[in-house]
């Protein structure tokens, strides 16, 4: 895992409909250390998911700078993985496949790379599904998947775009938690975008408030870890932490 | 009610056992009503002759060896004007599919020369090159190559973005996507297109051999109502579906199953 650097990045783009720029992103700094776990929370349109897709390098950004590990990011690559809202698995593909296909476009050889897949896999318990194909699969499940899918080819930055806003608030729950194991074993660094800022709290050392493409604050999230629900919905700290990012988000 | 239920029960049964009982049960009332027709003479013989006599015919042009050359020669015609129509629709495509610029330029030109139809091109083909297979396989393939090209620029298109961003944030490159998303992702739509064409395909390789052949199953039809021959034309006409059926059971079906459907792309 490497860090991540972000120096007043920005966004602007020209709205053919409308004929006027658009800001979505303004002067947006941000450091994160190597094996640190940071939420971006805000709400639809604070330009969130823009920033993760500039990190991402899918779409260019049109000020500032991105460094990952030191090095200005130029479109995609191996070294930012994603998990997407949508998931975005290969439906043609078993989920031992899709595991595996990060190491299969390294050149790692058939064995071996369905070793890595099976590690994964038995990580986030879903050795049984290795060989059925995504759509027999829950939406638990499947982004179980995909969160694996982005690991087993360890990048040095995991880039998680609210990747559990689409299951069910149980399952939710339960793969934050998996989220969080994982995590401390694997300690790779992350940028988790997300509305939900109990979700936001519960899973970063570091949660950044954004609203209207501009920083708020950032607030460290010193709560002990491994972390659970059980242990935290009732937590004084975890409650005043909440609260606080929660007014920041909707004052502004 | 119960006995009919139970016939009925033992009969999904059994045509979940043998699937293709399942195709040749429709046909019998049909058969039936032909027959019994025929049988009670209800037209003249010369007109619309029955099973037995279509059967009869069969039999005699297969022993000739004039049906199985004739079959040979319409199948080969299909096959390569196919080959020809999918190796050029392909490709151009995924090209229009995925380059904003090349849809551009190229959407309207297909749209034009779709409409103008397979058969309309067959008096300037046959001046350019003569009765033969050229003239049949240009017919054929430009008959495929439409309903091939507009399913795979549809099955492209229709590609989620956050697909394609996957494969290159696990590192990709664009040679690569192309075959690991482009190709399986737009592969449903290309089965459609491949069935349509060939369906397509199939009517105006017929139409082409009535008009310029001197063999093959159109042929054989065209020739027998020359020599007015009824029953020779119900047998080319049978045979057509017969054929058709098999392609589509034996070769496209298949297909089908084993990508789209298994992926859960396209409903069973």
């Amino acid at each position: 895992m490497k860090s991540l650097t972000i120096r007043n990045l920005s966004k602007t783009y020209f709205d053919l409909y409308a004929a006027t720029h658009v800001t979505a992103v303004q002067d947006v700094s941000l450091e994160v250390g190597a094996g640190e776990f940071v939420s971006i929370v805000g709400p639809s349109g604070c330009g969130k998911s823009t920033i993760l897709n500039m990190i991402a390098g899918f779409i260019p950004l049109t000020g500032g700078e991105i460094l990952v590990g030191g090095k200005p990011v130029n479109g995609p690559g191996r070294d930012r993985g994603v998990v997407f809202q949508s998931f975005a698995l290969f439906p043609w593909r078993t989920v031992l496949e899709n595991v595996a296909f990060g190491p299969k476009m390294r050149g790692i050889g058939k064995a071996e790379r369905d070793r890595i897949a099976h590690e994964y896999l038995a990580l986030a318990k879903l050795t049984e599904a290795a060989e059925r194909y995504p759509n027999e699969l829950s939406g638990g499940m499947q982004q179980r998947v995909g969160v694996m899918r982005a690991l087993a080819n360890e990048p040095d930055v995991l880039l998680m775009d609210e990747p559990f806003a689409s299951v069910d608030a149980q399952t939710r729950m339960t793969l934050q938690e998996e989220l969080t194991r994982i995590w401390q074993a694997k300690r790779p660094t992350v940028i988790f975008i997300t509305h939900d800022v109990a979700e936001a709290v519960f899973l970063a050392d570091r949660v950044v408030a954004l609203s209207k493409g501009r920083v708020l604050e950032e607030i460290a999230v010193d709560l002990p870890r491994p972390r659970s629900w059980d242990a935290l919905h009732e937590d004084a700290r975890f409650k005043a932490l909440t609260s606080r990012v929660l007014q920041l988000v909707r004052s502004a | 009610m119960t006995p009919l239920l139970k016939i009925w029960s033992a009969y999904v049964r059994l045509t979940a056992r043998w699937p293709s009982i399942a195709s040749i049960v429709p046909f019998i009332p049909l058969f039936a009503a032909w027959w019994i027709v025929t049988a009670l003479e209800i037209f003249p013989r010369v007109f619309l002759p029955g099973p037995g006599e279509v059967w009869q015919s069969f039999v005699s042009l297969t022993w000739k060896g004039i049906l199985p050359e004739y079959l040979q020669d319409s199948i080969v015609r299909l096959a390569v004007g196919a080959a020809w129509g999918i190796a050029l629709g392909i490709p151009l495509g995924i090209v229009i599919g995925m380059s904003s610029r090349a849809h551009a330029a190229l959407w309207p030109l297909l749209l034009f020369f779709q409409a103008i139809g397979d058969i309309a091109w067959l008096p300037i083909l046959v001046i350019w090159f003569g009765y033969g297979l050229v003239t049949m396989t240009a017919v054929i393939v430009y008959t495929v190559i439409f309903p091939v090209v507009l399913n795979t620029v549809l099955g492209v298109r229709s590609i989620p973005v956050n697909m394609h961003r996957a494969a290159l944030s696990l590192g990709a490159s664009r040679a690569r996507v192309l075959w690991e998303v482009v190709l399986p992702g737009a592969l449903p739509n290309i089965v459609t297109g491949l069935r349509n064409g060939l369906g397509y395909g199939w009517r105006a390789l017929i139409a082409a051999e009535i008009i310029v052949g001197t063999s093959g199953i159109g042929f054989l039809m065209f020739d027998a109502r020359r020599a007015g021959s009824v029953v020779e034309i119900l047998l080319g006409m049978i045979i057509l579906g017969i054929l058709w059926y098999m392609v589509d059971s034996w070769i496209l079906a298949p297909i089908e199953r084993a990508t789209g459907q298994r992926w859960g792309l396209v409903g069973r």
